[in-house]
């Protein structure tokens, strides 16, 4: 019975494939059919028999779980290393302003201009520093 | 039709029951539920299923292929030690549970 089988797997579409999946189908579907052929024979339709086997099948979401522990890895957790990210910003930015300094003193000595461009570079490393400290607590 | 978490939360023990009294494949024990409680109390496939996965996850049962029937190759399921001491143990907290239920929720007394 194509219907059946086509319902359980669909089930299980979003599972990738595994010999631990086919038989989980397999024995769903083996179980659904020897409904499906029980309720024939108390004289449902084939069609009645099969939409009442289909809605018996109920939730496969507890399944789903439990294959997963076993054998999947569990999915790479992204971490951020809030400690590298704070030193890279100083180092980034210190050498930012520095160039500005340089570019400053060096072209227009007479005129201060590198402040603001420090101020506006200050605010990255001011974040991570930040980020850094709540992650801390 | 009835379907409550105290029951649920005894599937493992009502299974392993059924299992204990022979060796039956999935559409059995369903089938076999459906009729004792006169239809009542009906498992679903996939719960069904899932306290398969269990029961043998923690070696309470071991399954086996049985012959071919109805052109189909039926996995039958067997007790095994394990699963007859849990069985044994969730029976002595079912009795006591029942006890302190019908004790606090009906009021019945021990004693009568």
């Amino acid at each position: 019975m194509k219907r059946i089988n086509d319902y359980v797997a669909g089930m299980f579409a979003d599972i990738p494939d595994s010999p631990e999946k086919d038989s989980i189908v397999q024995e769903l579907v083996m179980n659904l059919e020897e409904k499906v052929a029980d309720l024939m024979e108390q004289g449902k339709s084939e069609e009645d028999a099969v939409n009442k086997a289909l809605v018996d099948l109920g939730d496969v979401s507890e399944i789903k779980n439990s294959m997963g522990s076993s054998d999947r890895r569990p999915r790479q957790k992204k971490t951020v290393n809030y400690t590298n990210r704070m030193w890279f910003s100083i180092w980034a930015s210190a050498l930012i302003i520095g160039l500005f300094l340089f570019m400053n003193f060096y072209y227009s000595p007479h005129r201060i201009w590198f402040v603001y461009p420090t101020f506006a570079v200050l605010w990255w490393p001011l974040t991570s520093v930040f980020s850094w400290l709540n992650h801390k607590n | 039709m009835i379907s409550s978490d105290i029951i649920r939360g005894h599937l493992d023990a009502i299974i392993l029951r059924l299992i204990i009294e022979k060796d039956r494949y999935g559409y059995e024990i369903s089938k076999e539920i459906g009729e004792r409680t006169k239809n009542t109390f009906e498992i679903k496939e996939a719960t069904l299923y899932a306290v398969f996965q269990r029961l043998e996850k923690n070696e309470y049962i071991v399954s086996y292929s049985g012959q071919i029937t109805h052109g189909r190759k039926r996995k039958y399921y067997k007790i095994t030690e394990q699963g007859r001491a849990f069985y044994d143990e969730k029976i002595g907290e079912w009795e006591e549970t029942k006890r302190i239920i019908d004790l606090l929720m009906e009021g019945k007394d021990e004693k009568n």
